[in-house]
């Protein structure tokens, strides 16, 4: 890395990344190799490490705070504070406790804090995985300015469209290794991109010809309470059709998801095939009407983590012939769907007995959208349904969506990547805070005008 | 399954270091001490039914307390189910003539349903209200002791009796014996056929499929359409009628009576047999003897030995810390 530039770190989940940039900041020991740098070494979490109940200035300065005898000098903090703030163009009120902020302005906060140590070198990893398109720009107009000041930065994303437009030189990591290094002048996405798949991108289903009928619709739906409320919003999807939710997270989606599912009581109405769902109706009977949920939370939302693929194919199932014989789970149909799910979604090791905490992120999350896609569902909630996995197991994930699609389900994609929502929704719809900001229809697709929607400028 | 084997090896460690140290701290020879116990527990026919007597008495509990702890609910109240239940057994094995045939299922049955009351109590407030089930477990425990040493020193006594017992039970309501004399009754056969049927629900029937991803991983089994409320509630009254099941036939079959020291806190060192056994119920099976050696060893240790038999109390206990503290420890880093 050279003062004064841009340098993004880009591959897959697992390729190595994080644990370069862990290595390099010193909170992780490598195993063998020297690391060389010229002054001290910040580095921004993509999952934020701050406390929530504190101030900014009291987050910023933790550890370092000014001192008048054995007390903090609180003046001087805030002072201190203030004027970094203002010097890198950040401008926040140092007073502000951390949990009352929106993610952008507490990502500022996680970066006042690294510019506090004065740092020659900046690590940045995933920084704008929480931002609006418009917060990234701004986001890396300060990072510029850090770069034009002689710092050098480190950028680790997966988000190829902000490499090519941000940095100067980029750096691919595959399987721990890196394996290709760019001008970013000299190269473009697609290069970027076979570089970090080892190899020619797959390609997404087609999109077939459908005839929309009314499936979902929902009339002034409020949930939720606190950050995250949904308030009066309506949408409808049709069958054959994929609604996108674009937005920034904590702007109601997982509300939205959370009453479909049946787990959080409502107000409005949701209607299904023209029969309501009463908010009192759990999940049994809305999966028993046909309605299927690609959790947001893997982990702890969707899959037992302790045991095998064939167990946890059948989650969901249990209550319904043939699987269920009166009391008793019926063994060989157990077996077969998890069959019909490893073949389909192509889980590797193709194994049902795997246990399925040992797998990959990936793998555990075609499973989780493998029995969800099972046995024509009817409406199928998608959240966040390739939220860290690779890029092959992304675009396998997708096209079963679009193919459910086609073969007559509703889907509602609710996701905060933008690109993926403008692959695959026929609809886009834009969440913000817990309303219904903006509509459009794929021909009428614009990212400036969904990105300022997103932010909340109407 | 790896879990299992370490929780094993660390039992057997404190068993044999801490049971030992305690045997030297006592003035006995630890190899002495131990010789005596297996020898008194295992070194004649009779000693060996004596063995399967406490081996049935340890195995109600630890498969009750296992049942809940499938579905994610830690019962400490086994104690507490498993005398209501010896009571139910004694009062209604006394009151009701009927030949043989009906008492004993009769009795039997109403052992499990006071047992099956009392976890079920704690059982509907976790389900209805989010009451923490170990905290309303403990605390029916003292009202469970309470409640039968009231009756059974008032309402319940035995006309012109001078002990706080119930009348002794007619042979008709009393545990046929299996073995000569012994105190071995059909309890034993009775608790590993139930071991076998629990093995059954857990891993082929819906019911047991859906407590075991209630217990493992509650937010990914109700949004499978798991109903939480009603499996916790099902899961802490079956917990408690396997309890108090284990009750009625120490009742039914070792002392023929109700007193309310039927139990040497079989309830609790139960919690230490089911976390050994890996709550397996085959497990527990074995587990449930290891203690039932160290039951009935620890009396002809005492007595050839010169150790007191409270050196294996003392090595139950710290199983149980060590065992369940890792357990709560483990829980807590998942959620």
């Amino acid at each position: 890395m050279r003062g004064g530039e841009i340098h993004a770190l880009v591959g897959e989940n697992g390729a190595g990344k994080s644990t370069l940039s862990a290595i390099a900041y010193g909170s992780v020991t490598p195993d063998a190799g020297t690391i060389a740098a010229s002054g001290p070494v910040g580095l921004v979490h993509q999952h934020f490490q701050l406390i929530e109940r504190l101030t900014v200035w009291e987050n910023v300065l933790l550890h370092r705070e000014p001192r008048r005898g054995p007390f903090v000098d609180r003046g001087r903090a805030r002072t201190m504070v203030r004027e970094l703030a203002a010097r890198h163009g950040l401008f926040i009120n140092p007073d502000a406790v951390v949990e009352t902020l929106p993610v952008g302005i507490k990502q500022r906060v996680e970066l006042l804090r690294e510019l506090a140590r004065e740092p020659q070198i900046l690590l940045l990893d995933e920084p704008t995985a929480a931002l609006a398109p418009g917060e990234i720009e701004a986001f890396f107009a300060t990072v510029r300015r850090l770069a034009d000041g002689g710092s050098a930065i480190l950028v680790v994303t997966h988000k190829l469209a902000e490499v090519t437009a941000y940095s100067q030189r980029v750096t691919v990591m595959r399987a721990g290794a890196v394996v290709a290094q760019y001008e970013t002048a000299h190269t473009d996405a697609g290069e970027i991109a076979r570089a970090m798949v080892g190899g020619e991108l797959p390609a997404l289903a087609a999109r077939a010809a459908t005839e929309p009928r009314p499936r979902l619709v929902i009339r002034d739906l409020s949930a939720g309470h606190g950050n995250g409320t949904l308030s009066k919003v309506s949408l409808s999807v049709a069958a054959g059709e994929i609604v996108g939710i674009a937005g920034i997270e904590g702007n109601g989606q997982s509300a939205l998801a959370d009453a479909l599912a049946g787990v959080l009581p409502y107000d409005g109405t949701i209607e299904l095939d023209g029969t309501p769902l009463p908010s009192a109706l759990g999940p049994a009977a809305r999966i028993e009407r046909g309605v299927r949920i690609i959790p947001q939370d893997r982990r702890h939302e969707a899959l037992v983590l302790d045991w095998n693929v064939r167990d946890n194919a059948m989650l969901g199932r249990q209550q319904h012939a043939p699987l269920r014989r009166g009391a008793i789970i019926d063994r060989s149909v157990a077996e077969r769907y998890a069959r019909e799910v490893i073949e389909r979604f192509d889980v590797r090791p193709p194994n049902p007995n795997a246990i399925v905490d040992g797998l990959s992120g990936g793998n555990q999350q075609k499973i989780v959208v493998g029995r969800a896609l099972a046995g024509e569902p009817k409406l199928v909630i998608a959240y966040q349904p390739t939220r860290g996995i690779d890029i092959g197991a992304a675009t396998l994930v997708q096209s079963r969506l679009i193919e459910a699609r086609n073969a007559g389900a509703a889907v509602l994609l609710i996701s905060f990547e933008l690109d993926e929502i403008f692959a695959v929704a026929d609809r886009v719809i834009v969440f913000f805070g817990g309303h219904v900001a903006g509509a459009f229809t794929r021909t009428e697709l614009d990212r400036g005008r969904i990105g300022a929607l997103m932010a909340g400028d109407a | 399954m790896k879990r299992g084997l370490r929780d094993v090896a660390l039992a057997i460690a404190i068993v044999v270091v801490i049971g030992g140290l305690a045997m030297i701290v006592a003035g006995a020879n630890p190899i002495d001490g131990f010789g005596q116990l297996l020898d008194g527990a295992l070194g004649n026919p009779s000693e060996i039914a004596e063995t399967l007597v406490q081996t049935t008495a340890l195995l109600f509990p630890a498969l009750g307390i296992a049942f809940a702890f499938r579905a994610g609910l830690f019962n400490i109240g086994a104690e507490g189910q498993l005398i209501l239940g010896g009571m139910a057994a004694g009062v209604v094995g006394v009151m009701v003539p009927l030949p043989a045939v009906l008492a004993v299922p009769l009795t039997l049955a109403a052992g499990a349903f006071a047992g099956g009351l009392w976890g079920g109590i704690a059982g509907f407030f976790r389900a209805r209200f989010g009451a923490n089930e170990v905290i309303a477990t403990l605390m029916l425990n003292v009202v469970a002791l309470l409640l039968a040493t009231y009756l059974i020193g008032g309402p319940l006594k035995e006309a012109g009796a001078t002990a706080s017992e119930t009348a002794s039970l007619p042979a008709a309501a009393q545990l046929p014996g299996i073995f000569p004399d012994s105190r071995l009754t059909l309890a034993f056969p009775i608790a590993i056929v139930l071991a076998l049927v629990l093995r059954w629900i857990f891993r082929r029937t819906v019911f047991g499929y859906e407590l075991r991803a209630a217990g493992e991983a509650p937010e990914a089994a109700r949004r499978a359409g798991v109903n939480l409320a009603r499996t916790a509630f099902v899961a802490m009254a079956t917990s408690g009628a396997i309890a108090g099941l284990g009750g009625a036939t120490i009742v039914m079959g070792m002392l023929h009576r109700f007193n309310t020291g039927l139990s040497p806190g079989y309830g609790f060192i139960g919690i230490a047999v089911a976390l050994v056994g890996n709550l397996d119920p085959l497990g527990i099976c074995i587990a449930s003897f290891a203690f039932g050696i160290l039951q009935s060893g620890a009396i002809a240790m005492q007595a050839m030995a010169n150790v007191p038999r409270d050196v294996v109390s003392i090595v139950e206990g710290l199983v149980i810390v060590a065992l369940a503290g890792r357990r709560v420890v483990a829980a807590r880093r998942n959620a």
